[in-house]
């Protein structure tokens, strides 16, 4: 795969799976979570979304780039 | 002008290692089918091999190699060191690294000038060690190989034993430690507190004990998930460091920071890390088990290539590598040796064994003139055979390639399968983060109790916050959603399968091919060649007067000198009951209607109705009974002697032995027989009934066979065509499975789908009971591969939960998932006891034989 392509689609991927945890930080605020929940929890929901992202997001740039 | 550039496809079978489950078999096939020129690809989990389909103009070996290595698996490539003289400089190293790195299958090569070596890194499924020695020696030098004990199949072997021992290694760190960790986190439970020490219960301790767990045999989870997303790959590997490396986490934190908010000192969950791993490491061992045992077949069958060989030249023997035998080579074979090549018998005589390639249980006769098949076992005499077919050429590696190429496709059932559980993992992630949000979000604050259990555990989860109980619940639906039985579910059976159908004479091109023939409702048989022998022969004599013996013995006289194929039906038919046949004095052939000849003085006529009319010899009495032989689909021809009516002779192409069985178990099968020919419908249908079978397709020219096949499957049928392979090929190849009968060893040229080396019609019974059980067992394994885990995600999920407060532990989910693996291994390896039942009844009446005989000789008075 075009190298480019593959640093591109890495760093949307980290962009789309850091949104998710930012977006469940920012949820947590009103619901009164403990600090252990919410950092824990976006940091789970990092990991899961970044698993989900990757082989997701990278073939299309893949394919995009015609590599 | 269209012209159209058919490119030609060449194929070949790339051995890859470093697979763990059918994710990885998506992800190679992708890689390779990225390179340009590669038209087809197809992994084999349980083979542990790729099989491309490319354009050799286009695409190098050496390409996929790389895009197999950068998507982060390896491949089996076997080095071979050459002790080459006669290098005289850089020129030289030059045309050797062109000549043998231009040889498809060689991946490297290194020429040391210095140290008069070449070595070369190749691929044992495409190259041998020997070829290399010959393209060496072709150029002019002087070569030998330098070896180090090992061959490719060994050296595949030690692979497979260190992979087994490796994962053996850590099943005996992981399950005691494991547990001895359960006793520590039971300790105050049930009986326990009388035997075990507190110590072991206390968390450091725990830590100390899981810790080596984790960072040992865990660890290849960690690093192949790692090395997966790197390049944007998930598999199951993920599935289980996120598991297992969330429940270690989550009790690190509860020992170090009891006030975390994770569930406090009564939530460590290090048995859950530990017997996590466990659990997974015995369905790795499980599988590599599966795998070892699923390519048995192939290593059978490779054992049969005879190493050395025993070469005539110039009247002296050499001993040399069986590889390396020319076409021509004389040979010479002692009792008890292999028969190195394929060859005929120049001189000598013996029995062979040929059991091992034929399925045939009985020593073959072997005389000058008759072919020998090498692999086969020499019993008893020794003799001469000059090579006709070496190397790839023989009957052996032809079959070899056969299954490998049949092992590594994929049945329709198997690409669903792996496509699933290509798309599982995501799906399973996708479904833990919604299990983690709904949890987190709702199910907590409705339905928490602090009296909460794992399912058949005491443990509660009192202390366990709204994080650690949405992520104890998310980690087990990963855990137990691993279908990582799935990848070897179908190709083991199907390997198990097409193995078992190898002992038999029975090749299979493809799995396709077996599913195709598992779901067989027609069977179709080719008349002439098939359901009988092929040749014309003597079935009747009737005689008016004389005896029965004078009748035929007349007119095998009378046709000595014709060279009609009846002619030489009735001289055979004749010499079979030794009976003299001498030349006539004249003979004379009436063209559509017989002959004359003259012997002793005497006329004898052979021929129809119109020919004795003509002569004025009454046949009348002999009438009727030539009216029943040609109703029973014979030729009857009336014989006279001296210008009397003497008798009928009838000849047919009879029916093989096995052929009326064969239908009948078909039948009972529930399959329908047809039979396909060009004779006429009244002699078809007479050869039909004394077969019992249901459909007559009569009076169809060789081009139109396929169009019959076609006007069946048109009405829904599945039809399998059973052919001789030659004239039948349109059909055969039209059908849903055609079966390709009586192929003897030449087995590469044949168009069936399915070979059978044999003449043995009973075979295609035996061909349809394999590819049944087959698929049998290829259902049963996909069955239990997703019943566990489809049927405990919602309990890991928690559906239980608000009715019941209880949950799956991760370590009772990692047992769901190990018993799949379990339940796959164990049902595939019950694939080794099939026996075909036509062969059961013949063992039965092989032991019956002599008893009876027992029986027979004790009632004698």
């Amino acid at each position: 795969m075009n190298e480019n392509a593959r640093l591109v689609g890495t760093l949307v991927s980290f962009g789309i799976a850091l949104a998710a945890a930012v977006a469940f930080f920012a949820v947590t605020g009103v619901g009164g979570y403990t600090a252990v929940a919410r950092y824990g929890g976006a940091a789970w929901v990092f990991l899961l979304a970044l698993i989900v992202a990757m082989p997701t997001v990278l073939p299309l740039f893949k394919r995009r780039s015609g590599g | 002008m269209n012209v159209s550039v058919r490119t030609k496809k060449e194929r070949v079978t790339i051995p890859v290692t470093g697979m763990t489950c059918a994710s990885c078999v998506e992800h190679i096939e992708t890689a390779l089918k990225d390179v340009p020129g590669v038209a087809s690809a197809r992994v084999n989990l349980a083979l542990e091999r790729a099989l491309v389909e490319y354009d050799p103009a286009v695409a190098g070996v050496s390409a996929m190699v790389k895009s197999i290595q950068e998507t982060g698996y390896g491949v089996a490539a076997t080095q071979a060191k050459f002790l080459v003289l006669g290098m005289m400089g850089s020129h030289c190293q030059t045309r050797i690294q062109q000549a043998v790195g231009e040889t498809p299958g060689v991946l490297k090569v290194t020429v040391n000038l210095s140290a008069d070596t070449a070595i070369v890194d190749y691929l044992p499924t495409v190259v041998s060690s020997g070829l290399v020695a010959k393209v060496i020696r072709e150029l002019g030098y002087e070569v030998t190989e330098k070896t180090e004990g090992q061959d490719a199949l060994d050296r595949e072997r030690q692979a497979r034993e260190q992979e087994l021992a490796r994962q053996r290694r850590n099943l005996f760190i992981a399950w005691p430690l494991g547990l001895l960790v359960m006793l520590g986190t039971f300790r105050e439970y049930w009986i326990l507190p009388a035997f075990v020490p507190a110590f072991l219960g206390d968390k450091w301790v725990l830590w100390a004990l899981t810790t080596p767990v984790i960072f040992g045999p865990a660890r290849q989870f960690f690093v192949n998930s790692f090395n997966g997303l790197k390049r944007g790959l998930t598999d199951m590997n993920l599935l289980y460091a996120t598991g297992i490396g969330a429940a270690y986490l989550i009790a690190v934190i509860n020992t170090v920071f009891p006030d975390a908010g994770f569930g406090g000192e009564k939530a460590t969950f290090y048995e859950s890390a530990v017997l996590l791993t466990g659990f997974v490491i015995l369905g790795r061992y499980l599988e590599a088990v599966t795998r070892g045992r699923a390519s048995e077949a192939i290593r059978r069958l490779m054992k049969l290539q005879p190493k050395r060989a025993r070469v005539l030249r110039d009247g002296q023997e050499f001993d040399i590598k069986a590889e390396e035998v020319e076409v021509s080579d004389l040979l010479l074979v002692r009792p008890g040796e292999s028969i190195p090549v394929d060859g005929v018998v120049a001189e000598g005589y013996s029995a062979v064994d040929e059991s091992m390639i034929t399925g045939e249980s009985l020593p073959v006769e072997k005389k000058a003139g008759d072919k020998v098949i090498g692999g086969t076992m020499n019993k008893t005499g020794a003799f001469k055979f000059r090579a006709t077919q070496v190397g790839k050429e023989t009957a052996l590696a032809q079959i070899i390639q056969l299954v490998e190429n049949a092992q590594a496709t994929k049945a329709p059932i198997q690409k669903l399968a792996d496509m699933v559980a290509g798309h599982f993992i995501l799906g399973v992630h996708i479904l833990a983060l919604g299990v983690f949000l709904f949890w987190f979000f709702a199910g907590y604050n409705l339905w928490f109790s602090p009296e909460s259990r794992f399912i058949l555990s005491p443990y509660t989860l009192t202390g366990l916050g709204v994080f650690g109980f949405s992520l104890l619940l998310s980690v087990t639906v990963l855990v137990i959603s691993c279908p990582c039985a799935v990848g070897l579910a179908t190709p083991s059976a199907m390997m198990a399968g097409s193995g078992k159908a190898a002992e038999h004479g029975i090749l299979f091109k493809g799995a396709d091919a077996i599913e195709s023939l598992s779901k067989v409702q027609v069977a179709i048989f080719d008349k002439t060649g098939t359901l009988t022998v092929g040749r014309p022969s003597v079935t009747d004599v009737v005689a008016a007067g004389p005896s029965q013996n004078d009748v035929l013995r007349w007119a095998a006289i009378a046709e000595v000198n014709s060279e009609h194929p009846l002619g030489e039906a009735i001289i055979r038919g004749a010499r079979d009951r030794t009976l003299p046949v001498p030349s006539p004095e004249t003979f004379d052939s009436i063209p559509g209607h017989g002959v004359e000849a003259r012997h002793e003085g005497r006329v004898i006529l052979l021929g129809n109705r119109k020919l004795m009319r003509d002569r004025g010899v009454d046949i009348e009495p002999l009438l009727v009974e030539a009216e029943r032989l040609e109703n029973e689909g014979k030729t009857a021809m009336f014989v006279a002697h001296d210008g009397h009516a003497a008798g009928v002779v009838a000849v047919a192409d009879t029916l093989k032995p096995t052929s009326a069985a064969a239908v009948a178990q078909l039948h009972r099968m529930g399959i329908e027989v047809a039979m396909i020919t060009g004779d006429n419908l009244r002699t078809a249908r007479a050869i039909a009934r004394t077969v019992g079978i249901d459909r007559v397709l009569a009076e169809v020219l060789p081009q139109d066979k396929a169009n019959e096949v076609r006007k069946l499957q048109a009405q829904g049928k599945k039809v399998a065509m059973v052919g001789d392979g030659v004239n039948d090929a349109p059909a055969l190849a039209q059908s849903d499975a055609g079966i390709a009968i009586g192929s003897g060893t030449d087995v590469a040229k044949e168009t069936g789908h399915v070979i059978l080396i044999k003449d043995d019609i009973l075979d295609v019974v035996a061909a349809i009971e394999v590819a049944r059980a087959t698929m049998r067992k290829v259902k049963e394994n996909l069955f239990w591969a997703f019943a566990y885990n489809t049927a405990s995600i919602p309990l890991g999920a928690g559906l239980l939960y608000p009715a019941f407060k209880l949950v799956v532990s991760p370590e009772l989910a990692a047992f769901l998932m190990a018993i799949s693996s379990l339940t796959v291994t164990l049902n595939t390896l019950l694939m080794r006891g099939f026996v075909p039942s036509i062969k059961r009844q013949r063992e039965s009446e092989r032991f019956a034989a002599p008893a009876e005989a027992a029986a027979v000789g004790g009632g004698n008075r």
